[in-house]
């Protein structure tokens, strides 16, 4: 593990040694930029996802309506 | 490695597990700080420990629902005080807060648990399109809803006779002065200060004198509602769940729990932090209904009252002092959402669009975190100074664009919360999903009501028979 301004095989240093004994793996930055694997859907989950989607074009149909009815 | 709490069962990339290339950031040595600070207090033991355990835990929760008692929610439950009085909507209103614990606690504990905000789980868990899709509907409505904590501080610091260029560059400059020592302590600080003054409604009640009788009545019958059920109270009714549970919450609470550092070991602290935020926020809510029920009262005509002219009506009723209490509260309220709504979106922007977030980077390194912040504070500062700009139509705009972008995110928080895979143990219990999943339910249907409002009025009139 290495500070950002330290070259690899440096000594550790204090602030390494406190991010190691206060942090979690994944809490660290640098961890967290790696992307959690896609969740599988199951077959009711497919369904709600779709339902959210015609739910979502229900929702803009709505906002739409309201700005060109508020701009009248 | 870790002194509290198991290790998340979160499975990122095994590529990146703990070698001798992970890099440690600024960001991670601040943070590192402040756990030395909650784990120097677990260590000890005592009611003053726990307290300080409890001090240095306490943050996202309180702020979240302080920052939710907005400009235009405080305005919503004044306009129901002056509309309806003492009566069924002080029950309702606390209620309302009840649902917004429930959603809200599954936040504390999917931050956590995953260390992730809300937007990069969305991304990474339901893929680029909902990912996409929660970041762009959460901008707009953040955006928007920062336009009308813009006109709310404006419209509060009118009543002193401080002109609309002066209140939008104050409330810039304490958005900056919140944010100028990059660390999310300092600043969580500030905003926590800022964030209590919202009970300075509490007074304003008091001054208003309102009969204990009835409020207990209230409180215990839920009656009276007056004038019965009609379109006019399901819209007050929609429009007080919207003024308690909107999605920028979701996704500003998990970011910030994050960023504040809370791991496993401490979700007992974030429930206590968040039902801590739920009572706040509901005293100052059901003030805020107290101190404007003598308009009622005195058939005052309260309906489309700005901030400015809610504090002008009562000053008759509480005198110069209340009304100008009223006034700071609204500027309150509006400041303290302009910071936390703002930090919402750059939160969500940096997760989606993978770049640093966190309000412990220097400058350097956080450079689109704070531009993304200050970008949409300073825009819609700028928009409100436009004259002749039609804010009540905007205010009605958020109002539909908050209500209806609930059910997504409220079915992604659900199925993230029931995520074996990523929450591990912290997975919702049988009693939290049955409770939760009522709370969704009900949500959701408030969201299609209000948008068949919209597009069709009379449907109301029609149900309700009114």
């Amino acid at each position: 593990m290495r500070t950002e301004n330290q070259g690899r095989g440096s000594p550790v240093s204090p602030d390494q040694e406190l991010v190691l004994s206060s942090l979690e793996l994944d809490q660290l930055a640098a961890v967290r930029k790696q992307p959690i694997p896609r969740r599988r859907l199951r077959g009711f989950e497919k369904v709600l996802l779709w339902s959210l989607r015609i739910y979502v074009l229900f929702m803009i149909t709505v906002v739409i309506y309201q700005v060109l009815a508020g701009a009248r | 490695m870790e002194r509290s709490g198991q290790e998340a069962p979160v499975s990122a990339d095994p590529a990146t597990k703990l070698t001798t290339d992970v890099v440690i950031t600024h960001e991670d040595i601040d943070r590192a700080h402040d756990r030395e600070r909650v784990f120097a207090a677990r260590a000890r033991h005592g009611i003053f420990s726990r307290l300080r355990l409890l001090w240095l835990l306490v943050g996202p929760g309180i702020l979240v629902m302080l920052g939710e008692n907005d400009g235009p929610s405080m305005l919503s439950y004044a306009a129901t005080g002056s509309r309806f009085g003492i009566g069924f909507f002080i029950p309702f209103v606390v209620l309302t807060f009840f649902m917004a614990l429930v959603v809200q606690e599954m936040t504390v504990r999917l931050g956590s648990a995953t260390h992730r905000g809300h937007a990069e789980l969305i991304f990474d868990r339901f893929g680029p399109f909902w990912g996409w899709f929660s970041m762009i509907d959460l901008g707009v409505g953040n955006f928007l809803t920062l336009i009308t904590e813009f006109i709310a501080i404006r419209a509060g610091l009118g009543f002193f006779g401080v002109p609309p260029w002066a209140a939008i560059l104050g409330a810039l400059a304490v958005l900056y002065l919140a944010l100028v020592t990059h660390r999310y302590w300092t600043w969580e600080r500030i905003t926590l200060a800022a964030a209590v003054f919202n009970l300075v409604f509490v007074p304003v009640a008091l001054l208003a004198q309102p009969n204990w009788g009835s409020v207990g009545h209230a409180i215990t019958t839920w009656m009276p509602l007056p004038g019965g059920l009609t379109k006019d109270t399901l819209l007050i009714l929609l429009a007080d769940i919207g003024a308690t549970v909107t999605p920028w919450m979701l996704f500003f609470q998990q970011s910030a729990t994050v960023d504040k550092g809370l791991t496993r070991g401490d979700v007992r602290f974030g429930r206590i932090d968040t039902a801590l935020g739920a009572a706040l926020a509901a005293t100052a809510a059901v003030a805020t209904i107290l101190a404007t029920a003598p308009l009622f009262a005195h058939h005052m005509t309260a309906e489309n009252f700005q901030a400015a002219e809610f504090a002008q009506a009562l000053q008759p009723l509480i005198g110069r002092f209340g009304a100008s209490l009223f006034a700071l509260g609204i500027v309150e309220a509006g400041m303290v959402a302009c910071i936390t709504i703002s930090t919402s979106s750059a939160y969500a922007f940096g997760e989606v669009a993978h770049k640093p977030h966190s309000l412990n980077l220097p400058l350097k390194e956080g450079k689109p975190f704070y531009f993304v912040l200050f970008l949409c504070a300073v825009a819609a500062g700028a928009i409100v100074l436009i004259p002749g700009l039609p804010l009540v139509y905007v205010v009605l705009v958020v109002n539909v664009i908050a209500v209806l972008a609930m059910p997504p995110a409220l079915v992604f928080l659900f199925m993230l919360a029931n995520d074996r895979e990523i929450m591990g143990d912290l997975v919702s219990p049988a009693w939290i999903n049955v409770l939760a999943a009522s709370v969704v339910i009900f949500l959701t249907l408030a969201g299609i009501l209000f948008g068949i409002s919209v597009v069709a009025p009379n449907a109301f009139a029609f149900i309700t028979g009114k």
